[in-house]
């Protein structure tokens, strides 16, 4: 998701200048020299500038470099995870499954929504179904007991209700 | 003076804030431990069951946690030579190094030692630093708040360990966040396009546990796994802690001190406070040239340095509101929720809840030599953990926390947001802590600025006509021109040496 300076600055020139016009029409206080439209309108402008020397390259001489720590000998080196195109987008994933709860909580409820959020997320990071199946038949349940007796968030019972 | 010590004695020595304590003690140092997840997130994920306990018990809770998942992170550090939290980077090499000449009993019980000695010397400074700034605060108007807050704002600005124009930017990115809602001077919804869940704005803590815990999972997504740690078998852990502290106690004082002055610093951390701190240790060392083959003194200096930071960071936070770094900004997320509005009143109104405030981070700090020994002896066990059975259940911690913040599914929205930007962010070299600070400050600073505005009615002039207000203002121009002139010098420096060159 390394993107270069010209693209972020230039996003964060329209994001502010977005906001410096949105506090702009804000409607004053009756009376009022100074009201809620002010302080948008400092940042906003701020915002614009500082994408502005970003797109130019200010400041990028303080930037220090990501220093690689090297393998010791006594490490083995592993083998980098195959890269295709679309390798980047799983970062995307642990957002994506946190709208699915947004989503699927209500109707599935808690027990089931999050048993496969933990067994998407186990095997994206590289378990066996053996680890994954169990943990995911698990930790809902654990979760449940933490959050949901103890500390009495009302969790959504859903399908599945829990056995307390 | 002794009322309020037993009434705070009283306050800490019920048994829910003992439990509460033990339990985030023995959480802290867990995660602490595992590589990836840091102290800020362990503290982040805590603050949902915070909500359901007293408000002395709640702070036990963060204290205990913050303080043992940074002397934490040195384990996989030394065993590993991979950092548990970004605090113990700095010495990992180092202590990994000692480890493998033999020495991991003493690199660990450094650790372990120096951390406690530089928890209790943060403790002493936020007892001896806070109630006479107390006293000057509550002469504060609105000016010196503005003033102060901007001052908070450019020091994040000036310690980011990147560009600082991206760290301006990340910072007004966190107070374009504040701006949204209808809490603002003139009681309109800003910013919400017609959302109802923003009306009340950006809630802090879902933003910080999206930033720290879900941009952490996306990146363990694309990094690969931790090795296992090899098995061993270890010595006594404290034997020859009592001659390294005689021998090195000079450099342990200058850790502590050069910790407490970055842990005041608004922004700057326990991470900021090791890197400053190994590095000083190594510039003033008689024998510098054993820095990075297994040498005990930077361990020393930094480990009491990192620790030192975490109890000063509360100063500001107590005092004005202002996070002294990521944890004491959650810190003041509940603290507002608890009813101990960070401020100067708080020194006398809540007195003994104070008192009770460091007396748990002296607690914290003493139960941190035996639970820590513990820790390290079972180290193994613990990180034989695989992440795909952590992450997962990181996961659901941020999902089931998140609701229960406000029991709204919009908090779990804004955990995922959050995550992307704080991975994008990351990513690209803006750093989140200054995104953090805005969030946090963002309604602060817009009250103080626009109040002041009205007050002074238009004009420029009263917001240095005071004169704490005008030492104030010119510490914050000064920091926000700091990066230009350095800039200006680098270019001009050059240039200087070349005509200096072609001169002669």
């Amino acid at each position: 998701m390394r993107l270069p300076d010209s693209v972020t600055g230039s996003f964060l020139v329209a994001l502010g200048a977005a906001a410096a016009y949105g506090g702009w029409v804000l409607p004053p206080v009756p009376g009022q020299p100074v009201g809620p439209n002010v302080f948008p309108l400092v940042i906003g402008t701020g915002l614009a500038l500082c994408g502005l020397a970003i797109v130019f390259g200010i400041g990028h001489s303080f930037e220090e470099e990501e220093e690689l720590i090297p393998l010791e000998d006594g490490q083995a080196a592993t083998a980098p995870p195959p890269q295709g195109k679309l390798y980047g987008l799983r970062a995307l994933l642990p957002p994506a499954l946190l709208l699915f709860y947004v989503f699927a909580a209500d109707r599935l409820g808690f027990i089931i929504t999050a048993a496969i959020m933990v067994y998407v997320t186990s095997s994206a990071l590289g378990a066996k179904w053996k680890l994954a199946l169990p943990l995911a038949a698990l930790s809902p349940f654990a979760i449940h007991l933490i959050f949901g007796k103890l500390l009495r968030v009302p969790l959504p019972a859903g399908l599945l209700p829990t056995p307390w | 003076m002794l009322k309020t010590l037993i009434d705070a004695l009283s306050l800490i020595s019920t048994w829910e804030v003992i439990i509460a304590m033990f339990a985030a003690s023995v959480y802290g140092l867990v995660i602490g431990s595992l590589p990836g997840l840091s102290a800020t997130m362990a503290t982040a994920l805590l603050v949902p069951v915070t909500f359901y306990l007293s408000p002395i018990a709640a702070i036990a809770t963060i204290v205990a946690a913050s303080s043992m998942a940074i002397f934490s992170g040195d384990i996989p550090g030394a065993l590993l030579r991979i950092p548990g939290t970004p605090a113990s980077a700095a010495y990992a090499d180092e202590a990994y190094a000692m480890t493998r000449k033999g020495q991991a009993e003493l690199a660990l019980g450094a650790g372990v030692w120096f951390s406690a000695v530089g928890g209790i010397a943060g403790v002493l400074s936020l007892m001896i630093l806070a109630p006479p700034l107390a006293e000057i605060a509550l002469s504060f108007s609105t000016f010196e708040y503005f003033w102060l807050a901007l001052l908070g704002l450019m020091c994040a600005t000036l310690v980011a360990r990147s560009s600082p124009v991206k760290a301006i930017a990340g910072m007004f990115i966190g107070l374009l966040v504040s701006c949204i809602g209808i809490e603002n001077p003139g009681g309109i919804p800003r910013f919400t396009f017609g959302i109802t869940d923003l009306f009340g704005g950006i809630e802090p803590i879902p933003a910080l546990v999206g930033v720290f815990a879900v941009a952490q999972v996306m990146r363990a997504m694309l990094t690969p796994e931790p090795p296992p740690l090899p098995r061993r078998k270890f010595g006594s852990i404290m034997a020859g802690q009592w001659t390294l502290t005689k021998k090195y106690h000079w450099q342990m004082t200058r850790g502590n001190i050069v910790g407490i002055i970055i842990g005041v610093l608004p922004g700057a951390g326990a991470d900021m406070a090791a890197w400053v701190s190994y590095a000083m240790s190594k510039r003033f060392s008689k024998e510098p040239q054993k820095f990075g083959t297994g040498h005990v003194e930077g361990l020393v200096e930094a480990g009491a340095s990192n620790n030192a930071s975490i109890a000063s960071g509360w100063v500001p936070s107590l005092l004005f509101g202002i996070p002294g770094d990521t944890i004491a900004a959650i810190a003041i997320g509940v603290l507002y929720m608890k009813g101990l509005n960070p401020g100067p009143t708080l020194f006398t109104e809540k007195a003994s809840s104070m008192y009770a405030i460091y007396l748990m981070f002296i607690i914290a700090n003493i139960l941190m030599i035996p639970l820590g020994i513990a820790m390290i002896r079972v180290a193994a066990y613990i990180l034989l953990a695989p992440r795909s059975t952590v992450m997962p259940i990181i996961m659901l911690c941020c999902a089931v926390g998140s609701f229960a913040i406000g029991n709204n599914m919009f908090g779990v929205v804004t955990v995922a947001a959050f995550g992307v930007i704080g991975y994008v962010m990351e990513a690209n070299g803006y750093p989140v802590a200054a995104m953090v600070l805005g969030i946090v400050m963002g309604t602060m600073v817009e009250q103080a600025f626009v109040t002041s505005l009205i007050k002074s009615d238009g004009s420029i002039l009263p917001f240095f006509e005071r004169p704490v207000a005008a030492i104030l203002a010119a510490m914050a121009i000064g920091a926000l021109l700091w990066p230009v002139m350095v800039w200006v010098w680098r270019k001009v420096k050059p240039a200087l040496t070349a005509a200096a060159a072609t001169s002669q």
